[in-house]
């Protein structure tokens, strides 16, 4: 076993990232959604570490955590939202919601 | 003199009566209204006499040394070297104006507080007149031609708003437009006028310093440029366009008979006394600019003799009280422009002082007739009205004189002096305004014996109160009369049941004073010219005859006394043919007048019917009316209409392509990717950040 080096941290960000905007172009489902969104943020927060690890700057260290802190925040009045809507119509389809279209 | 430093207070008084009737009539004042501008009215009017007195006294004290006075309030407009003073200029010219406006004008509002006794514009009505009195002022005192423009063009609003006065009638709000609009075009000369005077003369005002001389005084002092020259070549010609639509010369007189829809008091104010008279007092203040131009001074006298027959001639065959007098007053105008074309100004103005007092009594006699009568001005329906009217009758009797030119009364002197300098200029033209003059006393008559002699008829639904006494409708009289009061002149039911008295002393008194000033005001320039000489010392006067006499000598030189001033030696011209031919043709017409309207009414009917075609004419009052209507209206009725197409067809239908590229892209837009799915936005999104990066990592 070679020692981990950075692109391997990147490329377990990359993969996260990739997981999810695929999640999140492809589901309907609103839950899920966020939860792809969560998954895209996850993958920019390795990121983040990885550089400041490799680069022996703690900026990016203290960048994630204040990310993780918003991104919290935003889960509650997220899912909060959710159901909200899910009360209005439902379901949780997000093609439920289309009024806003053009 | 003390009380010109209170000058200003002559166009305030009436304006801050005008603002106090306007914003508080409706709800405070109301029958009050017309309070506030009597008040203001009656201020300036003693001011005016005031200053007229001092300067009478000072003009005798200083004789030829006497100083006319200019007043400077403040810088009004600044730009470049274009500099207008908001400032005064009180000169015998400007005292005499200013007594004419305000004293009439305080007659007529008296008068006026009686004739409009309840009716619903009450105060606006008020409000109006004290307006036009603040412009008329601004426009007579002030020193130079922005101030006379600004007075000018706010007499012709006050002229619209009052001969619109009742806006519900359609032929009132016909009228209104008429004037305002064929005085714009008279204006579009004018203000070309001022134009030109500026970029000629490089100043406006008329008198200045000898720093900064005025444009007159430039004029008057010779050694012009050529291009000076050339625009002194036109400028009379554009100021003169101005005076033809505020004087209502022909061709463009035509508002004025219309302009009688608006109420009497207006009617004898406004479009008979003052504010027509502007475009006299405009010529004379500045006649340095037309006597040395002969092609104008002929322009103008043609135009004002031609007027003058030619209204006199319609006026022969009108039958509603006030059109007659209304051609009568653009016939007299007409005069006046004779008066100052054949170099005779002073007489011109002279002509306008006494034809203010006597218009303006048979405006207001034919008001009162008006308001007896139910609203009936047709001649045709009345008669005898001397039992019903008998002080009217009297007064009427002395204003139709005065108009005549019966001898010894105001209209004779005056009309005989500018007839006399007329003749010194061509038989022609004294032929003419003798016919006229013969014309105007059995026109004059002929209503007066109409109206007021022969057996007692009154116009249908009229009674009088002695034939109807014991009449069912005596008990409910006073029931009405509350009514009654609120009919303010024009035909309404109740005013059938007409008040006891048709003659309350508030319209007889105003009438009484007018009546004597059309008696002896004549004198002021008979047999001595004290006018003349009083006149004779406005600079207007004294620089027009410097100019007009370098330019007439021989044959046709120029008349000192005309301009009121004193030649060396020379005694008064007296004119004594002229008096006794004058007299005669008055006399002549008055005559006619008798035979055919009061002795045998049914001569003068066969005699109309056997000149049919003459007739015809006349009554179609030469259908100047139709000919504005297919050269003038039409036209650019037909030139609207095209240009509403070109706006719908043309400019719409650009305005629609133009929008329809946005319409349309949206369309497009909304049927490929703004679809409302989440995902295409986050897709569009994502290629959107990848196009970005690409071009900034490439």
């Amino acid at each position: 076993m070679s020692q981990l080096a950075l692109q391997h941290y990147l490329a377990v960000g990359a993969i996260l990232f990739s997981i999810g905007l695929i999640g999140f172009m492809t589901r309907r489902n609103l839950i899920i959604l966020f939860l792809c969104t969560e998954l895209m943020f996850q993958g920019v927060a390795i990121n983040l570490i990885s550089f400041a690890h490799f680069h022996g700057n703690l900026a990016g260290q203290a960048f994630v955590i204040f990310v993780l802190v918003i991104a919290a925040a935003e889960a509650s009045l997220a899912l909060g939202l959710v159901v909200l809507l899910f009360r209005q119509r439902g379901t949780l389809n997000a093609d439920a919601w289309r009024e806003l279209k053009g | 003199m003390q009380v010109i430093e209170y000058s200003y207070l002559i166009p305030l008084l009436p304006l801050l009566g005008a603002v106090l009737a306007g914003f508080f009539g409706k709800t405070v004042l109301k029958g009050n209204s017309h309070w506030p501008i009597w008040i203001g009215v009656a201020g300036a009017a003693v001011l005016s006499f005031l200053i007229l007195f001092g300067m009478v006294g000072e003009v005798g004290r200083a004789g030829e040394a006497f100083k006319p006075i200019s007043k400077t309030f403040y810088t009004w407009i600044e730009s470049g070297n274009f500099k207008i003073n908001a400032g005064f200029f009180f000169d015998p010219l400007t005292a005499v104006m200013l007594c004419v406006v305000t004293g009439i004008g305080f007659l007529i509002t008296v008068f006026a507080a009686g004739y409009m006794k309840g009716e619903e514009g009450y105060y606006r009505f008020f409000a109006y007149l004290g307006l036009f009195i603040f412009m008329m002022t601004i426009l007579v005192m002030g020193d130079n031609l922005i101030m006379l423009y600004l007075g000018w063009e706010g007499v012709g609003l006050c002229s619209y708003l009052l001969v619109g006065y009742n806006y519900d009638k359609p032929a009132a709000r016909e009228a209104a437009k008429k004037a305002f609009l064929v005085n714009r075009v008279g204006d579009l000369g004018f203000a070309l006028g001022i134009m030109t005077v500026f970029t000629a003369f490089g100043t406006v005002s008329y008198f200045g310093t000898d720093a900064a001389p005025g444009f007159l005084q430039i004029i008057a002092n010779g050694g012009l440029t050529s291009f000076q020259q050339n625009c002194l070549d036109w400028i009379p010609f554009l100021l003169m366009l101005g005076a033809f639509g505020k004087s209502a010369q022909f061709p463009l007189y035509v508002w004025l008979p219309d302009a009688m829809e608006g109420p009497t008091p207006v009617s004898a104010l406004i479009h008979a006394a003052t504010m027509v008279t502007a475009g006299i007092y405009m010529i004379a203040r500045c006649s340095t600019v037309f006597v040395g131009n002969d092609a104008a001074l002929l322009t103008i006298a043609v135009v004002g003799a031609f007027t003058a027959i030619f209204a006199a001639s319609i006026a022969l065959r009108q039958n509603d009280l006030k059109k007659v007098f209304a051609y009568s007053t653009v016939s007299q105008l007409g005069f006046m422009f004779v008066g100052v074309a054949v170099l005779a100004p002073v007489a011109a103005v002279f002509h306008l002082v006494t034809h203010a007092f006597f218009k303006a009594l048979l405006f207001l006699g034919s008001g009162v007739v008006m308001h007896a009568m139910a609203g009936e001005l047709d001649l045709r329906k009345m008669s005898g009205l001397k039992a019903v009217l008998p002080k009217t009758r009297i007064l009427m009797l002395i204003g139709c004189a005065a108009l005549a030119g019966f001898p010894l009364l105001s209209g004779f002197w005056s009309k005989d002096e500018i007839i006399a300098a007329a003749g010194h200029q061509s038989l022609i033209l004294n032929i003419v305004l003798l016919t006229t003059a013969f014309g105007t006393a059995y026109y004059t008559f002929r209503l007066y014996f109409r109206v007021f002699e022969g057996p007692l008829v009154l116009p249908a639904g009229v009674h009088h109160d002695a034939h109807h006494a014991h009449d069912a409708h005596h008990r409910t009289h006073d029931a009405h009369h509350k009514a009654d009061s609120s009919g303010g002149g024009h035909a309404s039911d109740h005013k059938a049941h007409a008040p006891h008295n048709h003659e309350p002393a508030i319209m007889i008194l105003p009438l009484i004073v007018l009546a004597l000033g059309a008696v002896v005001i004549g004198y002021i320039n008979f047999p001595k010219p004290l006018l003349g000489e009083f006149l004779g010392h406005s600079p207007s006067f004294s620089l027009g005859f410097k100019v007009a006499s370098a330019s007439h000598t021989g044959e046709h030189a120029v008349s000192a006394e005309a301009f009121g001033q004193r030649e060396a030696g020379a005694e008064t011209q007296g004119h004594a043919v002229v008096l006794a031919v004058s007299s005669a043709v008055a006399i002549l017409g008055i005559a006619l007048a008798y035979l055919l309207h009061l002795k045998d009414r049914a001569a003068a009917d066969k005699l109309a019917a056997g000149l049919g075609p003459v007739v015809r004419v006349l009554d179609a009052k030469y259908w100047v009316d139709g000919i504005y209507q297919s050269a003038v209206v039409e036209p650019l009725r037909a030139l609207g209409r095209a240009f509403s197409r070109i706006d719908n067809w043309v400019v719409d239908g650009l305005i629609v392509v133009l929008t329809g590229i946005p319409k349309m892209s949206g369309v497009v837009l909304k049927i490929t990717t703004q679809r409302g799915y989440l995902q295409g936005y986050a897709t569009a999104m994502l290629f959107g950040i990848v196009i970005i990066l690409v071009l900034i990592f490439r």
